[in-house]
């Protein structure tokens, strides 16, 4: 009997991450796997507004390209798992079977993954929401929506069943790797330790080329060849070994630096780091590397899975609106801030409405509220943004911005962008409340 | 000497919470990270960033230290009315963040 491995590559890493890069990695015939992350936090409650709309909406709106870049690799057999469903699992399944139809693919066996949608739940058992200080009774009429953390327990129970593409709603970034990964090496999903080197594996991947090089340059301490055409992540996964690597002839490195700063990338205590899968224990992972561009992983372990799931409900803010205006030459900081002074004794009348408003200039202090002094720059662009509970208050605060052509002398370039400000919060909800679907469907 | 010298960091969002890993690029200045970068450092360097608590994780395995920053994004990507809701740039920075350990610490460019 051969011992039993898995080739997984990260395919994207949010929801318009691109895809012919990716398309590269899977066409390599490296991977049997290709793992998508598409959500990001903010991500989801839009898609759930945007299928508010049309009910057909609300899904990654690359399915399209998705299908038509990757039907090659999935007619030499490749395996698919992503979160493309979005707000939308069953509209993702049917652009799915739309585009391998499209692309003249036969034989794949599509797996769709319901029930992450909980806002019934959140409702219902008027969970709290403590960042926000509230329970969600009391804003009920502002939740508009609230999806689970899922994991890979579903994943594993598809592939099982022989699906090749799994698609789902919001199955946590992790997850998308660990299901393959457990499933294909054969790991039980209660054996902590294994469920902790898989999400680290995982960990390595979700993020795509950020694990390559991306958000990492930065001269002259930290240089990489190419960073035009990166490349994205991925790991060959056995009992003896966890080797993580990129395609050859891509750009960015897999080394001790890019991984190092992707293994504590958004996690917050290292010794339990918590998904729906296990608490993973990062905090003795060693990197080693092995050859150019490759490098060993250890030292991942694990403790049972949190027994609550983490749900991000979606809350309406009323609206978001930015404009800014650039002041240049001597006195420019003074010009501009003279211009703050002017439009918020204009906007006086409008107070009632505004939740919240700030005014930052770019150039001086927008990043870092004044931290980090600096000198007297060339130039500089003043920023008012707010949030207003009406569109009317957040037209006169765009009105405002556009009049500053009126002086103080100078301000030019004035733009202005107004949406629907849906802001995510956190909840807790207890696992078993969370009643998972899962279809097969055969194209 | 500032940090940046000898130490490179990432910065990442959760809700309204920054963590900010910091690794050094040379294993030998491992206990002088570990020994100066304290939590009272990071907050003098972020003052009014931060409105909640500052909590720092060591990993060894990577010789690495990881703060994790409440409050700390202007409630959070989502919410955020700030040029940079996700805190990304927050690891610039860290890295301007004053060591004074002399002979002790090896810079990354010599």
């Amino acid at each position: 009997m051969t011992s039993r491995s898995i080739s997984i590559g990260s395919g994207s890493a949010y929801s318009t991450d691109r895809l012919d890069w990716a398309q590269e990695l899977a066409d390599s015939g490296l991977v049997d796997y290709m793992g998508f992350d598409c959500l990001a936090e903010r991500t989801m409650a839009l898609a759930q507004v945007r299928r508010l709309d049309d009910e057909t909406a609300g899904h990654d709106q690359r399915i399209p390209e998705l299908m038509r870049r990757f039907t090659g690799f999935l007619r030499r057999g490749g395996k698919m798992v992503g979160n493309f469903g979005a707000a939308n699992p069953a509209a993702a399944a049917d652009d799915v079977l739309r585009g391998l139809k499209l692309n003249s693919v036969t034989g794949v066996r599509v797996g769709v993954i319901h029930g992450d949608d909980v806002l019934d739940h959140v409702l219902d058992q008027d969970l709290e929401l403590p960042e926000m200080g509230v329970t969600a009774q009391a804003i009920a009429a502002k939740v508009v929506s609230a999806n689970a953390y899922i994991g890979a327990d579903p994943i594993v129970e598809l592939l099982d069943e022989g699906a090749q593409f799994i698609l789902g709603g919001r199955i946590a970034d992790p997850s998308l790797y660990v299901g393959p990964i457990a499933y294909e090496m054969g790991w039980a999903l209660d054996d902590w330790d294994k469920m902790g080197t898989a999400t680290l594996v995982a960990h390595l991947l979700e993020c795509g080329t950020h694990a390559t090089g991306g958000n990492y340059v930065d001269p002259p301490y930290r240089v990489l060849d190419n960073i035009v055409h990166l490349g994205f992540p991925l790991a060959h996964v056995s009992e003896d070994e966890l080797i993580i690597t990129k395609l050859e002839g891509t750009g960015g490195a897999v080394d001790i630096g890019t991984m190092k700063t992707q293994l504590a990338y958004e996690i917050h205590d290292p010794a339990a780091y918590l998904t729906p899968d296990s608490t993973a224990d990062f905090s003795h992972v060693w990197v080693e590397e092995v050859g150019p561009n490759r490098v060993r992983v250890g030292g991942a372990s694990g403790r049972p899975r949190p027994d609550s799931l983490k749900v991000l409900v979606g809350v309406d803010q009323g609206w978001k609106v930015v404009t800014e205006i650039s002041y240049g030459g001597a006195g420019c900081v003074e010009r501009a801030q003279l211009a703050a002074e002017v439009v918020a004794k204009r906007l006086e009348p409008y107070q009632p409405g505004i939740d919240e408003i700030r005014y930052d200039l770019h150039g001086v202090s927008a990043l870092f509220e004044g931290q980090l002094p600096g000198g007297d720059p060339a130039e500089v662009r003043l920023r008012i943004a707010a949030r207003c509970d009406d569109r009317e208050t957040a037209d006169a605060v765009a009105f405002e911005g556009q009049f500053l052509w009126m002086g103080p002398a100078g301000g030019g370039g004035v733009t202005t962008q107004m949406a629907p400000a849906i802001g995510v919060t956190p909840a807790l909800l207890p696992r078993e409340d969370v009643k998972l679907i899962t279809e097969v469907i055969e194209a | 000497m500032k940090l940046r010298e000898f130490a490179y960091s990432r910065s990442g969002d959760k809700g309204d919470i920054v963590n900010l890993c910091v690794f050094v690029y040379d294993d030998d200045n491992w206990e002088v990270l570990r020994r100066e970068l304290t939590v009272e450092k990071v907050r003098d360097k972020f003052g009014t960033l931060v409105k909640g608590e500052i909590t720092r994780y060591e990993l060894p395995g990577t010789k690495g230290l990881n703060f994790v920053m409440t409050e700390a994004l202007g409630g959070g990507v989502s919410m955020s009315l700030r040029t940079d809701p996700h805190g990304k740039s927050y690891q610039s920075l860290i890295l301007e963040i004053d060591i004074d350990a002399g002979e002790e610490i090896k810079p990354r460019l010599g």
